[in-house]
Order: C-alpha cells, then sequence, then structure tokens
C-alpha cells in the first residue's frame, strides 16, 4: 500500500483496526460496527426509508468484508464507508425508480416568510423573550417532550444532513460530497431546521399545545 | 438598507459566522436598532444549541447483533472459499 500524506496523518488506532480488519478479525468487525453504523444509517437515510436504510448498511457491512481488502487508505475509513452506503443507497433508489426530490432554495420556513410585510418589515414579530437561553427551554419537561417529537418531525433528509453534520464536527465539505448536496444547500438546511424549532417553541410557550 | 426579512434569510449564517465583514456589519447595525430581529436571532441560536444537543443516533442493540452476525457469515463463508 502506497502511503499518502493523508494516510500516514491517519491515527494509529485507525491503521491498526484497518490491518485487523484486513485480516478478518471477527473482534475489529465488532469494533467498526459499533463506532460506524450510527453515522451510517443518516447518510442511508438520507435517501431511503428508515426500514431500507437499515437493510442497506446490513449489505454495504456484509460487502466491506471482502472490499476492505482493497481499501487503500486515500480516504478515512470512515469516509470511504459513507460513499459505499450512498452509493448502494443511491442503486437502491434506481431499482425502486424513485428520485430524491432536493428543493432547499427557499431559505425561509412559509411560517416565518408569511410573518414580514412585502417591503420586509414584520408584520408579526416574534413573541418569545430575547433573553430566554436554550438551557431554559432544556429545563421544561414538557417543552422538551415537544422539542423531541418535532426533531423527529423534520423531514428525514434535513435530519440526517443535520446530524451528519453535527456527527462530522461541522465539516461541512464532508457531508456535502457524501450526500451530493451544495454547501449553500446544506445552509438552508441547516436555517430552516432552526426556523422550524423556533417556531414551535414559540407555539407551546403561547398556547401550552405540542 | 438591510430588511428584518433580509436579516431572517442571512439569521443563520450571522450566528455561525458565514457572512462577510461588510454583511456582518449592516446585520450588527440592523440588529441594534431592531429588537423584533434581536429576538429573532436569539431564538434561532437557541434553536441551533437545542438541535446540536440532540445530534446523537441511537441504534438498537438488536440492529448491531443482526449486522454482526451476518459479518460473521461472511467471514466465514470467505475463509472456506479460501481454504
Ligand atoms: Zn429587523
Amino acid at each position: 500500500m502506497v502511503k499518502t500524506g493523508e494516510s500516514s496523518a491517519r491515527s494509529g488506532d485507525e491503521s491498526s483496526l484497518i490491518k485487523r480488519l484486513q485480516a478478518g478479525e471477527q473482534a475489529a468487525f465488532d469494533e467498526a460496527v459499533r463506532a460506524y453504523t450510527p453515522s451510517m444509517l443518516l447518510v442511508a437515510r438520507f435517501y431511503l426509508d428508515p426500514a431500507s436504510a437499515e437493510d442497506a448498511v446490513q449489505e454495504v457491512w456484509i460487502k466491506v468484508v471482502q472490499a476492505i481488502q482493497s481499501f487503500e487508505g486515500r480516504a478515512s475509513l470512515k469516509t470511504w464507508l459513507h460513499r459505499i452506503v450512498a452509493n448502494q443507497a443511491k442503486d437502491g433508489l434506481r431499482k425502486a425508480g424513485r428520485e430524491i426530490a432536493m428543493d432547499f432554495s427557499e431559505p425561509l420556513e412559509p411560517a416565518l416568510d408569511s410573518r414580514f410585510r412585502t417591503r420586509g418589515t414584520w408584520s408579526e414579530p416574534p413573541r418569545l423573550k430575547t433573553t430566554e437561553s436554550a438551557e431554559q427551554w432544556l429545563e421544561s419537561g414538557a417543552l422538551k417532550a415537544c422539542l423531541d417529537k418535532h426533531l423527529t418531525a423534520l423531514p428525514e433528509q434535513h435530519r440526517s444532513a443535520l446530524m451528519l453534520y453535527e456527527a462530522h464536527q461541522h465539516k461541512s465539505e464532508d457531508v456535502c460530497n457524501i450526500l451530493g448536496v451544495s454547501a449553500s444547500n446544506l445552509r438552508v438546511i441547516l436555517h430552516r431546521a432552526r426556523q422550524r424549532i423556533f417556531l414551535m417553541v414559540e407555539t407551546f410557550r403561547e398556547t401550552g399545545k405540542c | 438598507m438591510l430588511m428584518c426579512r433580509d436579516l431572517a434569510v442571512v439569521a443563520s449564517d450571522y450566528i455561525d459566522g458565514e457572512l462577510s465583514p461588510g454583511q456582518r456589519l449592516s446585520v450588527k447595525v440592523h440588529l441594534m436598532m431592531c429588537r423584533h430581529c434581536r429576538a429573532l436571532v436569539n431564538n434561532l441560536r437557541n434553536s441551533a444549541t437545542v438541535l446540536q444537543k440532540h445530534s446523537s443516533q441511537q441504534v438498537n442493540e438488536d440492529y448491531f447483533r443482526r449486522v454482526k452476525l451476518n459479518i460473521a457469515q461472511a467471514l466465514q463463508d470467505s475463509r472456506d472459499k479460501n481454504s
């Protein structure tokens, strides 16, 4: 294996894990499954429903048993796995004759956009206090339950992109490459998810309803 | 001159420090004068924190077990093939 600059910067842990995977060591696979499956599922769920995503990731792991032999270490193990998952999931979509619609062009949630006058001033300004903190939001059990519910209700694609973004320590190029979305689309996804949470908390504070 | 709606459009970019120095300055000037937009920015910042805290993905143990079993089987198959 030729060492590139990138692979020599790899942590010793990852190199030794890769060697053990290539040697077919079961314990190494157990470790890798635990470490990488959660984010692999996120990638798959960007394209597929939850059950199909689980199947796709399962199939990828079986493929990896052989494919790891040809892993050359040009990318990190995680990125390599994510790429295989994305390809597998896109294949699944093609076979099902489906395509994912990606319209991330509108930066504002309709429910927020409708609160401005045509000339761009507020007609219905935010009703939440400016001084509240996120900690205060999370202190209330009922509000927290409502947040959980709304997070689960985010469009699957948005949620998976967001969570990958967080899981990758905000390295947005990685997330964009794997999901095939532009950096500006990712910014819009992020912005709209925040707006949804804000609108939800506002309604909850006023009506007590989730 | 930056309108409130324009500010709402770039609010997350402002929060994450993704604006150019010029844009950043006009947002700051607007925020000094407009309490509604201050409220919006503060609330979106809280929302960002909430989203970050909820970004850990839970995978159930049963799924892990199934994946591991399948891998064990695949490893066995490849050993059989090579022997
Ligand atoms: Zn304003």
